[in-house]
């Protein structure tokens, strides 16, 4: 009896209003984002069985494979679409056929087949962004495995049944087409697979946002933290009854909370880049990857850093200035504790969304709903500025300006009335007619 | 000659929703160098009157003049010229009692000698002595609240807004600070004071101000309303006041 009193209490303590509430939001922003991602990659597993191919070596041999492959397709629900490549200028045919991948048929591929060498096989990749989905591509790899398929059962049928097959010939039938990939980025191009350019630049660039992340939440949580101790000391009321302007006091916690947190960031910056460099120089010294990266215009230089550095100060600042207003609403420190949730999940949703989706190529309510979240534009300020769209930087910008401008705008308005000490979220008191000490 | 009012509350209220007022139409003023206490049970609405007086609240109807300027459209005016004293209320913890007592100065210094001129001031009032260097963490209760108090007067504001100024404090405590209190007042400063305990403000201030359920009842010296309402102490007279209301 006297335990179940004890657990009643506590139970109702620790599960105010504030606390389901904060539930609720939560679960509604995650099943949206689970909801987002799986849509994306139903979308994206439907496109993958998608094959984009160009014969240029125009023999009856892949004339039979091409209609094999169709008739495969057509049975598992992929489309074989044939298109002319009127040059080698990947950036400028892709661009003109409105594709984003395809597999090439050199000429003198059925040349080599009949020579029982390793055939070549071209596929060119274009990247618009470093998610992972939307660089998944198993098309390729399907019609890969079904041209080297057709060119086994072309030489078994001509030297095995036969009895002339090789020893090299035999060894070659392990391995009969050599896959040359080609990954293009804007107008650029560059021989690398797109697998090794993403797992090489996501590498690259996962300091940004882990040191975002880290970033946000501790300078959103100092604010909160500083302002729900603050009301309750009741140094708030000292603070705010002396003669100095409320914007001076919210000036104040801001800068010296982004001060430090910028010091976190230096101190993170520092430690993660060494920590990356320790996996990715080993990688590109073996790949030659480094210079690939810099063809493609995939390497972050002074400007870009510059880009991104400005976008995360807004970031930042955004964050400090929501807090101001959350901290406004916290009655204690354990209600401040509660409420960086908000901040927490709009950190986290835009950060694994960014990860795996291209936003660009998402529904529109969907991209919208996303870029709505101030902090997704800092995530993909570093894709933004290496893949050249400029336009979306530019307008994250703008928009995180103008988030800015209205938070700090709240912030101030509360702090300028008397909201400060009678604002609280799931914190009703009930009073008496007239009480109110 | 009339004495100068440093403070005139003419009908001011604070209604939190419709119909529910913490405060309602108070008026009252307080002199130069006069302690004027507002006394009532607790939740009688004297925090909500005194902190729309400090400007921390906005009055819904009514309006307060402190040294002449309005708290609804010369807050920061008013700031210039007070000081306030919440109840409970506590200081930054991670810093030394010296160190506090600097920082406040500098808000309310206009430069950097009055500032120090006020930090040594607040020092030698409070009376900490070596523990001024220690940190505030490691003060009493007492200890912080003659600190806090400190704070509040060392600037010599035209009025003083001390909230409960004794709440918690012992015997010996209480005791300095209406004396302290006392002195200053003696020297021309004015304080508004709140509290619910009424021996200590019948010994401490000049005038009264009873105060329930958000509604001023009376107004006066002690010794007035001690013989108004023909009792032997304050206690007594709010009890009368609030069953003749």
């Amino acid at each position: 009896m006297k335990f179940f009193n004890l657990l009643k209490k506590e139970l109702k303590e620790m599960l105010g209003l504030q606390t389901i509430m904060i539930m609720v939001v939560s679960v509604v922003a995650l099943v949206f984002a689970g909801q987002a991602m799986s849509d994306a990659i139903d979308e994206s597993s439907e496109s993958q069985m998608d094959i984009t191919i160009c014969d240029l070596d125009k023999t009856e041999f892949t004339d039979a494979v091409v209609t094999a492959l169709k008739a495969q397709l057509n049975e598992s629900g992929g489309e074989l679409k044939e298109v002319e490549l009127e040059s080698d200028d990947y950036p400028k045919e892709l661009d003109r056929l409105d594709i984003s991948s395809v597999v090439i048929i050199p000429e003198g591929f059925t040349d080599q087949v009949e020579k029982s060498e390793s055939a070549d096989v071209s596929f060119v990749q274009k990247m618009t962004s470093l998610a992972t989905m939307s660089n998944l591509n198993t098309g390729s790899q399907t019609a890969l495995g079904f041209i080297s398929a057709a060119v086994k059962s072309t030489i078994y049928a001509q030297k095995v049944l036969d009895g002339t097959m090789t020893e090299p010939e035999i060894v070659l039938l392990e391995n009969p087409v050599t896959l040359n990939e080609t990954t293009v980025v804007a107008d650029k191009s560059e021989s690398i697979s797109s697998s090794a350019v993403l797992s090489m630049c996501s590498m690259q660039n996962m300091v940004v946002p882990i040191i975002m992340f880290v970033l946000i939440m501790f300078s959103s949580q100092m604010i909160l933290n500083t302002i729900a101790t603050e009301k309750v000391d009741k140094t708030l009321e000292t603070l705010l009854s002396a003669p100095i302007s409320r914007l001076s006091v919210i000036s104040a916690k801001m800068l010296s909370a982004g001060t430090v947190a910028a010091l976190q960031a230096i101190v993170y910056m520092i430690g993660m880049n060494r920590m990356m460099s320790g996996f990715t120089d080993n990688l590109s010294a073996e790949g030659n990857y480094d210079k690939a990266l810099e063809a493609l215009g995939l390497t972050m230089g002074f400007k870009q850093y510059l880009l991104v550095g400005l976008q995360m100060f807004l970031s930042i600042l955004i964050a400090l200035s929501v807090s101001l207003i959350l901290g406004a609403l916290a009655k204690d420190a354990k209600s401040a504790q509660t409420l960086i949730l908000p901040i927490t999940l709009s950190t986290m949703i835009p950060y694994m969304l960014s990860m795996f989706l291209d936003l660009q190529t998402v529904s529109p309510a969907l991209r919208y709903v996303v870029y709505a979240i101030p902090f997704t534009h800092t995530f993909m300020a570093s894709q933004n500025a290496m893949f050249g769209n400029s336009g979306i930087y530019i307008g994250g910008i703008i928009y995180q300006l103008v988030f800015l401008i209205v938070c700090m705008t709240v912030a101030l308005r509360i702090f300028m009335s008397d909201r400060i000490f009678t604002m609280t979220i799931g914190g009703k008191k009930k009073k008496n007619k007239h009480e109110a000490e | 000659m009339e004495p100068i009012k440093v403070l005139e509350v003419k009908g001011l209220s604070k209604q939190y929703k419709k119909g529910v007022y913490a405060s309602e139409k108070v008026t009252f003023d307080v002199k130069k160098g006069e302690i004027f206490a507002l006394i009532g049970p607790n939740g009688a609405g004297k925090t909500t009157t005194i902190r729309m007086i400090a400007t921390l609240l906005q009055a819904t109807e009514g309006d307060a003049l402190v040294a002449g300027y309005s708290i609804l459209t010369d807050p920061d005016k008013v700031r210039r010229n007070i000081t306030y004293l919440p109840d409970e209320a506590g200081a930054y913890k991670n810093m030394t009692g010296r160190s506090y007592l600097k920082f406040m100065a500098e808000l309310y210094a206009d430069n950097k000698e009055q500032a120090e001129e006020y930090a040594a001031e607040g020092c030698r009032m409070c009376e900490l002595g070596d523990r001024l260097d220690d940190k505030i963490s490691s003060y009493s209760r007492g200890m912080q609240r003659k600190l806090l108090l400190a704070r509040a007067i060392m600037s010599k504001p035209v009025l003083a807004i001390l909230d409960e100024p004794t709440s918690g404090l012992d015997i010996i405590n209480a005791l300095e600070i209406r004396r302290m209190i006392k002195n200053l007042a003696a020297e021309g400063m004015s304080f508004l004071i709140s509290s619910h305990n009424m021996l200590e403000i019948e010994y401490v201030s000049d005038r009264v101000g009873i105060i329930a359920k958000g509604h001023l009842l009376e107004t006066g010296k002690p010794s007035e309303l001690l013989e108004k309402y023909d009792t032997k102490n304050l206690e007594e007279v709010f009890e009368k006041a609030v069953n003749a209301q």
